[in-house]
């Protein structure tokens, strides 16, 4: 590893590395706008200027690589003078309107301003004024105040794959704008603002609506699909404002999806905030008590086995062992979480994980994505198979939607029959996959959530086993969630047990009057309207599609508002944390399915978190395995049988209305306005 | 009698002067006496003040006329020029002209001799010898030839093109490009037109040199969207190479393989900058790359790329065929061969003017270009382009190569030289070359950005003589951060003609504008 001198201290680093990351790693600042480390150099804005001895001129530190034996100055009054010079060069065009700049106390040219920057300007020429631009419903411009570092346009050419970003014009002319000022149709979008280090790309909905040091922020973990993106919820007084992504490399890098972070507005809306009972067809208001006993009236005139449970896509892990163990008490094996009816068994972890890891895909050369548009169903990570992409390593396959997923594939068809072929090396992706070091696959939730799901799981299961997927060190049998609770509630085995009705079963038997009492733990993706005259019991947070057809609901929280366990896709367990309180008599969902088991006369064993939370690693030892992915053991899964010629789709029909917050959510109706009902069909276009 | 040979060149700068009407009037006239001539479109000589030059083959050699306008076409027949005849236009046998016969032309050894799409007359005269020896050769062998010789690249950095062809040659890729820089932005400058209009068979030899000594199979000439002819010639002449096997699939039986397409620029100066040529290449919009990695390594579409002025490629077939020893006998210290200066501006002489590196500035000016065109003294002249240092009359005996200039803090840049006589206002000078760096400034990079905006508005105020020194010191710090910061030599030496300017003529910072030419 090459040696290098960095204002007199010396370090190894690998070859490669640039001085600007030579000195982060000593610990030495570095001024920069331009330079980010997930996006292409580009070396434009010339504040990171150092010295190196035998070089003519002051070079970019964030663009050199290191040389064995070179020796760097950070601190000389050349680079000094240059600082201050690109310092009051960008702060000559900029309107310097801090004081309504939503990026204000947060602002990297503010920062630097104050730290390189000379105290005074030298300048009273009228400022460049540059016009708005419209990038969307989301992110607002104020174009006067961009300093042309292209951050902007690299993620959104880069990682977003979305190619309508640019710039136009030379010199001082030169604007960052959208292909004829169109909207930004990304799904990634928001990332622009963050990455913007100035007030030129701010948060549209938030606008003007607070001061970054009025903020209370708090680390949680997204629950908006099932990726598990850390993130940071800002809030003032009980309100979230915004959220954004924090860094977790194994999850999301540092980007968020456009509706994990502006579907937020739906926290506050359509909330249920105190319990409901329905009385003379009509739901009211009323209190806990009297909203519990109309419930334990009814149970108790109810008979055994006669009740039902169906967990929500946002159901956590507390939730769903209250809900597991109450059902166990009340003597029903009637419960499931697998809303969109997907033959996806518990027990055999490897059957239902993302097994190869989100980062793991960048390892990945070959991969086959069967009945998913990942694009819709987990932005971010799609942008990791873009990474790859772009590397010119993988090659990619689809049996499914044919859409844009902002990189080639090679487009298979939408018949399921296709896997059997791969599976019986007659289909030439075989060879591919076969030739492949760490061959892959995508399971989306479209591909098993049929009524051959289960035999189309055998068949990926079968093509997994032949091409050589699963071995040593890899698995890339991959199935791909949407449901931010799917994967804890299969590892706790929340599933119908001995001669237990399914979704459709229980949905069925509600029609023909064969149940009694069904409870909803923010079910809303069910067929509602058919449940005939079963008494429905709604626990969640928001008044969407289950909470109005109930005769009891019960306030719950969202995951804003809560300590809780989600586990993601890949299998990995990770905790939200409480930002905001729920609101009015709303309660975290495992109490209230706590005070139910109580009010039937069936206390459960545990009354605090900690003791849900030993009840969850006791059911399943995993849940003590916080942040981590422990590989899961490979199996026989899936039926043999024939598929169906249904085409293969994604389940996910629109991005911006999936759930009950996004469908809440203010924000999210303007994008669906802006962007249409077909962007999920979205065509392949420039992208083959 | 045989037909006689009349030529007339069809070079822009001739016909931009009325050469076509010349030669359809003196084809009109031979008719109209019934007298046959065979007229010949050859290139121009170079001796662009006495364009149009007609010439006419006799048995003592080619005799020149010029400049020969229409009205001229008459009395040159009447005066029998048909047989070399005086006539108060006649220049004599070309060769002896001493404006011509004095200078050392190597690269351009055919120029205005040839018709420029003519193969045979190509051949005949020198031409594809240095292929022809480069075949056999070692593709490192080649490379180690062009090293020798000393050859520096003409673009405008003078970066030795040894090294360069040497890094690409060592890149290991599946394909390489080889790119021709004929951006020619320069003010002043018009070699690399010449080369392509009048001698493009030169350029192709050299290209091929280049690629099978590096290795590329595929190269592109980069053409400013401003030379139609250019463009024209380069086509035509790439189709009748391919004829000829001189490119393609098998080159003269060789086995090597090279294919050409000329590619235009859309009209921006900093397109010449290599790696801004790259991307408009590409298809995209001309920004600067940052550097590392460079072209040699990284070029056009992710490839080993070697970028090469029209210039510098076109010197290879000489050196080849003559040799490295030939060429670097030209030239003096580290500055080899010959140079193609380009006299421009207020010239009485203009034209384009090879000779050794290390002729005076005063000798090519004054001897060659016979002081200026009004006749007045001259105050300054600026050497190598927009971007190139103001000399002052009194530096005008330095020689001109890479190190002395360097050592005024000048630049060689392209070889071009634009003189300006004793009215010349150097504030506005300065003026115009910051607002000419906003104009022409990609935008990339902050220093040259706003810096050249800002220079513009701060050389508005000097000219307008508000808080002159103040703002020459502004100008001054502006210039440094330009110069020290700057990605490209766009905004990096856009400082160079601004700070010689206030150097060597602050008087004309500091007077106050004429009412009538105030400055907004
Ligand atoms: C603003 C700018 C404009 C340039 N214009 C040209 C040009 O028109 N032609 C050219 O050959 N080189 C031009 N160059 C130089 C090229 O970047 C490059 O150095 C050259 O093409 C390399 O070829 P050479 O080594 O043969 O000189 C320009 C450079 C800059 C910074
Ligand atoms: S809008 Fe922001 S991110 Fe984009 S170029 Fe301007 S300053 Fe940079
Ligand atoms: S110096 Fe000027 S032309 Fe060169 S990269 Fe910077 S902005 Fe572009
Ligand atoms: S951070 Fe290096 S040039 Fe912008």
């Amino acid at each position: 590893m090459p040696k290098l001198t960095i204002d007199g201290r010396e370090i190894e680093v690998e070859a490669g590395t640039t001085i600007i990351q030579a000195a982060e790693l000593l610990g030495i600042e570095i001024p920069r706008f331009c330079y980010h480390e997930r996006l292409a150099i580009a070396g434009n804005c010339r504040m990171c200027l150092v010295e190196v001895e035998k070089m003519p001129k002051p070079v970019a530190s964030c663009a050199m690589p290191i040389n064995e034996g070179m020796v760097v100055k950070t601190n000389t009054p050349t680079v000094k003078n240059a600082r201050q010079g690109v310092m009051e060069f960008l702060l000559l065009n900029h309107p310097l309107d801090c004081p309504i700049c939503d990026q204000g106390g947060e602002c990297d040219l503010q920062d630097q301003a104050m730290a390189y920057g000379k105290d005074h300007s030298r300048c009273d020429e009228q400022k460049r004024a540059v016009d708005k631009k419209n990038f969307g419903p989301l992110i607002e411009t104020a174009m006067t105040r961009c300093i042309q570092c292209t951050r902007c346009v690299r993620f959104a050419n880069e990682i977003a794959g979305a190619p309508e970003l640019g710039a136009l014009g030379r010199g001082e002319h030169m604007e960052i704008t959208t292909y004829l000022n169109q909207a930004l149709d990304s799904e990634l979008s928001g990332n622009l603002i963050d990455l913007c280090p100035v007030g030129a790309l701010t948060n549209k909905p938030a606008s003007f609506t607070y001061r970054s040091w009025e903020l209370k922020s708090t680390e949680s973990v997204d629950a908006m699909d099932a990726l598990g993106s850390a993130i940071r919820i800002d809030t003032r007084g009980n309100q979230v404002i915004r959220i954004l992504p924090r860094v977790n490399d194994d999850v999301n890098e540092e980007w968020l999806s456009d509706r994990s972070r502006f579907a937020c507005d739906g926290l506050s809306l359509q909330r249920l905030d105190k319990p409901y009972v329905r009385r003379d067809g009509k739901l009211a208001a009323t209190t806990w008590s009297d909203a519990l006993s109309v419930l334990a009236a009814k149970v108790k005139s109810s008979m055994t086995g006669r009740m039902a449970f169906i967990a929500g896509d946002h159901s956590d892990a507390e939730t769903l062992v209250a809900a597991k163990d109450l059902a166990a008490a009340m003597g029903t094996t009637h419960l499931d979480c697998r809303q969109d009816g997907a033959a996806l068994e518990a027990g055999l972890r490897a059957s239902y994980l993302f097994n190869s890891t989100i980062a793991g895909i960048e390892h990945a050369d070959a991969l086959l994505i069967v009945g998913s548009n990942p694009r819709i169903e987990a932005a971010v990570f799609n942008a990791r198979v873009r990474k790859r992409w772009l590397t010119g390593k993988l090659k990619v396959a689809v049996i499914g939607p044919k859409v844009d997923l902002t990189y080639k594939y090679e487009w298979l068809g939408d018949n399921p029959s296709i896997l059997a072929d791969i599976a019986a090396g007659t289909h030439p992706f075989a060879a591919t996959l076969k030739a492949a070091a760490n061959p892959a696959l995508i399971l989306g939730q479209g591909a098993v959530a049929r009524t051959d799901g289960s035999a189309v799981l055998g068949l990926a299961r079968k093509v997994a086993d032949t091409t050589g997927m699963v071995k040593d060190g890899w698995n890339g049998f991959n199935v791909l969630h949407t449901a931010a609770s799917r994967v804890g509630a299969l590892d706790l085995g929340f599933v119908p047990g001995t001669g237990g009705k399914n979704v459709a079963e229980i949905v069925a038997a509600a029609g023909k009057g064969e149940l009694d009492v069904l409870f909803l733990l923010g079910a809303d993706e069910i067929d509602i309207s058919g449940l005939g005259s079963t008494f429905v019991v709604y626990i969640g947070s928001h008044g969407d599609f289950g909470a109005h057809r109930a005769d009891v609901v019960l306030p719950g929280a969202a995951y804003t508002e809560k300590n809780a366990t989600f586990v993601n896709t890949e299998g990995r367990v990770q905790r939200t944390r409480l930002a905001t309180f729920p609101p009015g008599e709303a309660k975290e969902d495992w109490k209230v399915v706590a005070a139910v088991a109580e009010a039937l006369g069936k206390a459960l064993p545990y009354t605090t978190l900690s003791q849900v939370r030993e009840r969850l690693s006791a059911v399943n030892p995993v849940f003590a395995q916080i942040d981590m992915v422990a590989p899961a053991s490979w199996g026989t899964f899936g039926q043999d049988g024939s598929v169906l010629p249904q085409p293969l789709t994604s389940t996910i029909k629109t991005f911006y209305a999936v759930d009950p917050i996004s469908r809440s959510s203010k924000t999210m109706a303007q994008c669906q306005a802006a962007f249409g009902e077909d962007q999920c069909q979205r065509k392949t276009g420039t992208h083959g | 009698m045989n037909a006689i040979t009349i030529y007339v060149p069809i070079d822009s700068a001739a016909r931009s002067v009325g050469a076509d009407d010349v030669a359809e009037v003196i084809q009109t006239e031979a008719a109209k006496r019934g007298i046959e001539i065979k007229l010949v479109r050859n290139g121009t000589r170079g001796m662009l003040w006495l364009e149009p030059l007609v010439e006419v083959a006799t048995p003592a050699g080619r005799i020149a006329y010029g400049p020969v306008t229409v009205n001229d076409v008459a009395g040159l027949f009447k005066a029998d020029f048909l047989k070399g005849s005086p006539h108060h236009l006649s220049r004599g046998l070309t060769d002896q002209i001493p404006w011509l016969k004095s200078q050392e032309r190597l690269t351009f050894a055919r120029l205005g001799i040839t018709d420029p799409l003519n193969p045979d007359d190509y051949v005949a005269h020198g031409g594809l010898a240095g292929l022809i020896k480069a075949l056999p050769l070692s593709p490192a062998a080649i490379v180690a030839e062009v090293a020798e010789s000393g050859l520096r690249g003409r673009g405008g950095a003078g970066f030795p093109a040894g090294i360069k062809w040497k890094t690409v040659h060592d890149a290991v890729a599946d394909e390489k490009f080889v790119c021709c820089n004929a951006d020619e932005g320069d003010s002043g400058t018009f070699a690399d037109r010449m080369v392509m209009e009048d001698d493009p068979f030169m350029l192709i030899e050299g290209m091929t040199i280049a690629a099978i000594a590096t290795g590329a199979t595929q190269g592109y000439i980069y053409v400013r969207s401003e030379y139609p002819q250019a463009k024209l010639h380069l086509e035509k002449a790439i189709a009748i190479a391919l004829d000829h096997k001189w490119l393609g699939d098998n080159i003269l039986g060789s086995g090597h393989r090279f294919h050409l397409d000329v590619r235009v620029g859309a009209g921006a100066y900093v397109c010449g900058e290599e790696t801004a040529m790259l991307e408009s290449l590409e298809g995209k919009r001309g920004i600067v790359r940052d550097k590392p990695p460079i072209p040699a390594l990284v070029g056009l579409w992710g490839k080993p790329t070697l970028v090469n002025n029209v210039l510098t490629l076109a010197s290879v077939p000489v050196i080849l065929a003559k040799g490295a020893a030939f060429y670097k006998n030209y030239g003096v210290g580290k500055s080899l061969g010959t140079q193609a200066f380009q006299l421009a501006g207020n010239i009485k002489q203009g034209g384009l003017v090879e000779k050794s590196f290390g002729v005076s500035l005063d000798e090519l000016i004054n001897g060659y270009g016979g002081g200026t065109h009004t006749g007045r003294p001259i105050r300054a002249v600026q050497v190598g382009g927009p971007l190139g240092s103001y000399v002052p009359a009194h530096q005008l005996t330095i020689a001109a190569d890479y190190e002395t200039l360097t050592s005024i803090g000048a630049i060689m840049g392209h070889g071009g030289i634009v003189v300006f006589d004793d009215t010349v206002d150097m504030a506005r000078q300065a003026h115009f070359a910051m607002e000419f760096c906003a104009e022409e400034s990609c935008g990339k990079c902050t220093p040259c950005r706003i810096g050249s905006t800002r220079g513009v508005e701060v050389m508005n105020h000097i000219i307008a003589g508000t808080k002159v020194p103040e703002n020459l010191k502004l100008l001054d710090e502006l210039c440094e951060i330009m110069a020290t910061g700057s990605l490209c030599a766009m905004g990096g030496l856009t400082p160079l003609p601004v700070r010689s300017a206030m150097t060597h003529f602050p008087e004309d910072f500091h007077k106050h504008p004429p009412a009538t030419q105030r400055v907004a």
